[in-house]
């Protein structure tokens, strides 16, 4: 009887985190990435650039959601011409935990280590 | 060669080969650690090369956005990714290791190397490069040595045999000298000796001389000048001599010598307390059991006081004689048996009594045991297995 319900709740907690994940991409498409692509914003370039200069998840959140509420050409990794065809974004609107998720997913949907093909195979 | 000489030229290459090899050891030592890490160098700049390839193709990799990257996975050197934080992100290297920046460092048998990465390329900012250590080169090296020992052992076991005999020659031929001195003078001896103790004889026979004390006196010196001449021909001649084994009795020929030692014995009137088994037989050569017979009496004489006593015991197991003499120390006591050792040097003698007894006592596998105490006498026991 423990096993059953250890495991029915287990399915569940899978299912609500699978439906969180699906709704964050979801907004990030809605939010974000759809006025990107119309703007044609290369997200992996931008996404491969702050890899380069902040190495780990955390700090690249950190530094994006930094620029997100002050967009500045200080607060970018982004050389100076990429804002020469690129315009400067203006301030979220989103609230931080809202922020934080979406940049969370951002990360997330281009993460380098889901590219790697495994080696072992 | 002589039993001095091969002693004094095994001690020699012992001491020599010994030396010899500590030194050529010591130098095989300092030469395998300069030339392992010679060959560890030569291993790590070729790892730091293949570091360097790694990262130009990790920069390669970070600017390509195709669907899928491939790590530049290689079995050797094996390596692995790790961000800022020191955490895995991708390689073939997958077990723990503490990163150390910029760091060569050998562990268990395998090599590593660890460089950072600037600017973080795929987010790496530390690249781990390591591979197994290449030992064919230290067996290779390890077996060279080996072999230069070997070589240099046996050249220079060779070098100090000759060395060795060279040094000897001089000890050689003065031994050899000095033999050839002894055999003459025993053998120039013989003759003299053998007339003085036959004249003796035919005065003691007639009245004129028969009980005077100057010809006890010229017998006593001459028995004891016969013994010393029967003691040398028997070390000088030993190994040229057949020893012929008869079925002896030892008891008669204990009594008569006894009786031969009678004269020299009264002259410190020293008294004979005898306990013979009667018939008691031996497989001996005569010639040994006289000298052991003989010696153990006229040591006993020697070195015993005046009015003293000497007691002579034989059973079927041993032959004990023990004097009431100066008695000899324990630690003279394990020199004793060796040629020309004496225990008190107020007595006459060369020395070579109890050298001849332990021969004979070895030969025939007899136990020679002798028990002493200062002042107070001397026991020599040899056993005999029945």
């Amino acid at each position: 009887m423990e096993k059953i319900i250890f495991v029915c709740l287990f399915v569940l907690t899978k299912l609500i985190s699978s439906e969180i994940d699906v709704s964050n991409s979801t907004i990030l498409q809605n939010k974000c990435l759809s006025c990107h692509k119309s703007g044609q914003i290369p997200d992996e370039l931008i996404y491969r650039r702050y890899l380069m200069v902040y190495s780990t998840h955390e700090r690249m959140e950190n530094a994006i959601f930094m620029y997100m509420k002050n967009p500045d050409k200080k607060n970018s990794v982004m050389h100076h011409p990429f804002f020469f065809k690129f315009p400067m974004k203006n301030k979220s609107d989103l609230d931080d935990v809202t922020l934080h998720q979406m940049i969370n997913a951002y990360l997330v949907k281009f993460d380098i280590k889901n590219k790697f093909t495994d080696i072992d195979k | 060669m002589l039993k001095s000489e091969k002693k004094s030229l095994i001690r020699f290459l012992l001491i020599y080969l010994l030396s010899t090899f500590l030194l050529f050891a010591l130098a095989g030592i300092m030469f395998y650690s300069y030339e392992t890490e010679h060959i560890l160098d030569k291993q790590k700049d070729k790892l730091s090369h293949q570091a360097q390839k790694i990262k130009t193709q990790i920069r390669a990799l970070h600017n390509t956005f195709d669907k899928a990257l491939v790590y530049p996975a290689s079995d050797v050197p094996e390596s692995a990714i790790y961000d800022s934080d020191k955490n895995y992100i991708m390689g073939t290297y997958k077990q723990l290791k503490v990163l150390d920046e910029d760091k060569l460092e050998i562990q268990g048998n395998r090599l590593f190397y660890i460089s950072k990465v600037e600017p973080y390329y795929l987010g790496a900012a530390y690249l781990l490069v390591t591979k197994e250590i290449d030992d064919t080169l230290l067996w290779e090296l390890q077996k060279s040595i080996y072999l230069f020992m070997l070589i240099a052992g046996i050249f220079f076991l060779i070098l100090g045999i000759f060395l060795g005999r060279l040094f000897i020659a001089p000890m050689r031929s003065s031994m050899e000298k000095m033999n050839r001195f002894i055999e003459d003078t025993t053998h120039e001896l013989n003759t003299p000796i053998g007339t003085i103790l036959a004249n003796i004889e035919i005065l003691e026979s007639s009245d004129k001389y028969g009980a005077s004390k100057e010809l006890n006196r010229i017998e006593i010196a001459s028995k004891t000048l016969s013994r010393i001449y029967d003691d040398l021909t028997y070390l000088t001649f030993n190994h040229k001599y057949n020893r012929c084994i008869e079925h002896l009795n030892v008891s008669d020929i204990l009594e008569e010598r006894i009786a031969y030692f009678a004269s020299m014995s009264d002259i410190k009137q020293i008294k004979f307390d005898v306990n013979i088994e009667p018939s008691m037989y031996l497989d001996i050569d005569n010639n040994d059991l006289l000298r052991v017979i003989d010696n153990l009496i006229s040591n006993a004489i020697k070195y015993n006081k005046l009015g003293g006593t000497i007691e002579v015991r034989l059973t079927n197991r041993s032959l004990l004689v023990r004097d009431t003499g100066i008695g000899i120390s324990k630690t003279d006591i394990e020199v004793i048996s060796q040629r020309f050792k004496r225990a008190n040097d107020s007595e006459g003698g060369f020395g070579l009594g109890l050298d001849i007894i332990n021969q004979i006592v070895m030969y025939y596998t007899y136990v020679l045991e002798i028990n002493s105490t200062l002042k107070e006498g001397t026991t020599m026991e040899i056993r005999w297995k029945r």
